[in-house]
């Protein structure tokens, strides 16, 4: 045998061995070992100085026939685990779950409202240094609950709480504006930027009565938890100042130019307690910090633009112009009286500059910003804030004039 | 004209292969956005360091382009004498060797921190250091050709990873300009110019030019396109990720976790880890040919190829012992290297024109060295 043979012979059997080894990587996760978590909620633990986390992971198996809607069993599972800190919690998950749960496919970072209340700072940490969280996680404080036993809430139409609950967030930010759409790395960036306070999504608990529907059916099974997501947490450092109704959620989306759309509801001018629906087109706003004479004051400009969506009486435009432009000052006065329902809590009630008028000063007048930060929090509440407030009716749909359906006697 | 390497390169590719040289930190630990004790301003920092890039550039093109067909390495011992020019090219090589260890080190533990912490650091290391010694041992031609159409496609990446976290992205973060003064801008300058400095590498390259005059041209495109790329990348952290731009470890790649269009076109992260195998490798793999290239010159050996995987191998042990931990590198990237690496590459420079001038005061009209 000639010895290139021999080489020839043993890179072969290298190449082979080579071959099988590689069958996988070091660190493989094949699929069947792996549970994803879909959800990730936090509260103190019935022990003192622990935190509980609570996770749904999907049910791989379950989730096939869910699509059918014939499926029998819930399509993920809810589990709680203790530990020390977050990481250790997490950790100790194993020990209850036979697949290796991860949290890349998490979509929600729910707090209890006790937890958030008493300080959130040392349970982040884990979520942005861990590689598996998202920074697109959803933050959300479930109002009166223990995030335990928010996440219990499901919702019709979607087998996975977690697909439920950020489809009524999605269309709550959309449709109404009413709810603060905040992201990990927004509120991350708001709890470490100066003169901003971060807020949240609210999340709310709704129980249904049992046996809703009488009718006896084979399978009458309404579910008993929902979830209800409107509003806005507001934080002031690292603890869970209060909430801010849909009203005042809306407020402070004019101030932060993230009303989407929405509707307001006006008294129909010369009709009274009659209400007009203005769907809501667009916003847009400028926040401008002002300084004179030493005082900060803020200027808050807001353009709306809506269309006549409903009105309950009688409403011809073309009889006057005045009927227009009154649809249309009422419409700003609306929009004004949110702003200043937002304003009016986060000022004396919260003490908590969520607005970010504070990062408007450092912005704008960075010298001045450095002598005004230290007394914020005296001077936040008892700043002059004025508010201008432009809106456009742009039309009135497909009706001209609202049919006269129930026709008057001494009007005809 | 030495015999070592007969290959002949574009000036496209020449640009191509300095653009990724300055790239490789960016794509990774982006030491100007990370040492910026307010990263609002490492834009700033970013065109400044550019500016001042240029002539440097400039400079170093200029004095290869006196001596046709001679590498740094050949040319510093014809200014300088055969003792000092030896002691200049060996200080070269030192030079780039300490830079091919960080690119090891660096791109192992990107890969454990960001996707595979339990997967020992040494295998990454060894895949960068295998598939860029192939790329050396194939000469210069084979590589830049390489770097050319990599340089598109780590543009690509790059660019994508900039441009779409759009929703994220809040442009009122990079306000206050200047807010904590001019000093503030001293550590990512320096940074940001200990990466330039590595544009010494010309040095290397200009001889093996096909049109050696266009190497000025070039060695400046390829300051603009990265000095372009690298403000781009400062503007798009600092919009998406506010004030805590300066926290990440490996910002380009929190900056692309937050891509999210319509719920389907997300977890692009891949091509941001295909961003830095690519151009971390080419990187390496220029950097490997020069130091070959570099020793044969220097000890007069007939063949570059047969010293491209011996020195890989040295460097991977290097690469681990050189650095405690990731924070330990990044420390030592951010400070000691690149104030290490600018006054190296400004004395080498400076030597070298002292040199010329020095000659050109004894023996007049002797200004042609071919």
């Amino acid at each position: 045998m000639k010895p290139w043979c021999i080489l020839r012979a043993a890179a072969t059997v290298l190449l082979v061995l080579a071959v099988i080894s590689s069958a996988g990587c070091w660190s493989r996760r094949e699929i069947q070992e792996i549970g994803f978590a879909l959800l990730i909620g936090l509260d103190h633990a019935a022990e003192e100085g622990k935190v509980m986390i609570t996770v749904h992971i999907a049910k791989p198996f379950s989730l096939l026939a869910a699509g059918a809607g014939t499926a029998e069993e819930k399509a993920y599972w809810q589990v709680s685990s203790t530990g020390r800190t977050v990481f250790d919690a997490w950790r100790n998950l194993r020990q209850q779950s036979p697949r290796r749960p991860l949290l890349h496919h998490s979509r929600f970072i729910v707090f209890g409202e006790e937890f958030a209340r008493s300080g959130i700072r040392e349970a982040l940490d884990f979520f942005y240094r861990e590689g598996e969280v998202r920074e697109t996680n959803f933050v959300v404080v479930a109002k009166g609950a223990k995030a335990s036993e928010f996440v219990w809430g499901e919702y019709e139409l979607e087998p996975m709480p977690s697909r439920g609950a950020l489809g009524v967030i999605k269309q709550v930010a959309q449709e109404l504006s009413t709810i603060v759409m905040v992201t990990l790395n927004d509120f991350l960036q708001m709890m470490e930027a100066e003169g901003i306070e971060a807020v949240a999504s609210r999340a709310e608990q709704v129980w249904r009565p049992p046996s809703q529907d009488p009718r006896g059916q084979l399978k009458n099974e309404v579910i008993a938890v929902s979830g209800r997501e409107t509003g806005a947490a507001a934080f002031k450092g690292d603890k869970l100042a209060g909430w801010l109704d849909k009203v005042q959620a809306r407020g402070l989306q004019w101030v932060r130019g993230k009303v989407r759309s929405g509707i307001l509801l006006i008294e129909q001018p010369g009709k009274e307690n009659k209400l007009a629906s203005i769907e809501i087109l667009r916003a847009t706003s400028t926040v401008t910090p002002k300084i004179s004479e030493g005082r900060p004051s803020i200027q808050i400009k807001v353009d709306a633009v809506g269309v006549i969506g409903e009105v309950q009486e009688y409403l011809d435009p073309m009889a006057s112009e005045e009927i227009w432009a009154s649809m249309e000052r009422r419409m700003a006065e609306a929009i004004r009286h949110e702003i200043e329902a937002a304003l009016d809590i986060a000022k004396h009630e919260f003490n908590s500059d969520i607005f970010g008028f504070g990062a408007a000063f450092a912005r704008r007048y960075p010298k001045e910003w450095d002598g005004l930060k230290r007394k914020w929090d005296e001077e936040f509440p008892k700043l002059d804030v004025e508010i201008e407030v432009k809106t456009i009716i742009r039309r009135s749909g497909l009706t001209r004039r609202s049919m006269q359906l129930v026709r008057r006697k001494e009007e005809v | 004209m030495s015999v070592l390497e007969g290959g002949k390169i574009s000036g496209r590719q020449f640009m191509a292969v300095l653009t990724m040289v300055r790239l490789v930190p960016v794509t990774l630990v982006f030491s100007m956005v990370t040492s910026a004790s307010n990263p609002q301003d490492a834009w700033i920092a970013s065109i400044i360091s550019g500016v001042v890039a240029i002539p440097f550039a400039m400079l170093i093109a200029r004095l290869s382009l006196k001596f046709p067909e001679k590498t740094i390495i050949e040319y510093s011992q014809i200014i300088l004498g055969p003792v000092l020019g030896k002691l200049v090219g060996l200080v070269f090589l030192w030079f780039s060797i300490q830079t091919s260890v960080n690119i090891i080190r660096a791109l192992g533990e990107a890969y454990a921190i960001a996707i595979m912490p339990e997967t020992p650091i040494q295998t990454f290391m060894i895949m960068l250091a295998i598939m860029s010694c192939y790329a050396a041992r194939s000469g210069l031609e084979v590589l830049s050709r390489l770097g050319e159409d990599t340089l598109f496609i780590v543009g690509f990446i790059f660019l994508v990873a900039c441009v779409l976290p759009y929703n994220a992205m809040r442009l009122e973060n990079l306000l206050p300009v200047l807010a904590k003064g001019m000093s503030s801008l001293i550590p990512p300058v320096v940074a940001s110019l200990g990466y330039y400095s590595q544009f010494i590498m010309i040095g290397m390259l200009v001889p093996y030019l096909a049109k050696p005059e266009e190497a000025t041209k070039y060695a400046i495109y390829a300051v603009l396109i990265s000095g372009f790329l690298t403000t781009a990348g400062c503007v798009s952290v600092v919009a998406a990720l506010g004030t805590t731009a300066n926290s990440w470890t490996l910002p380009l790649f929190s900056l692309a976790r937050l891509i999210s269009l319509g719920e389907f076109f997300e977890r692009i992260e891949a091509g941001i880890m295909a961003a830095w195998t690519l151009s971390a490798g080419i990187k390496l793999a220029l950097f490997l040919w020069a130091i070959s290239v570099g020793i044969a010159q220097l000890f007069n050996l007939k063949r570059y190829e047969p010293l491209v995987f011996p020195l890989a191998a040295v460097f991977i042990p290097l690469a681990l012992v050189a650095f405690e931990s990731m924070v330990d590198l990044e420390d030592y990237l951010s400070k000691a290297d690149a104030v290490a690496a600018v006054i190296i590459a400004v004395a080498v420079i400076a030597l070298l024109y002292a040199g010329l001038g020095v000659r050109s005061f004894l023996f007049p009209g002797k200004e042609k060295y071919r």
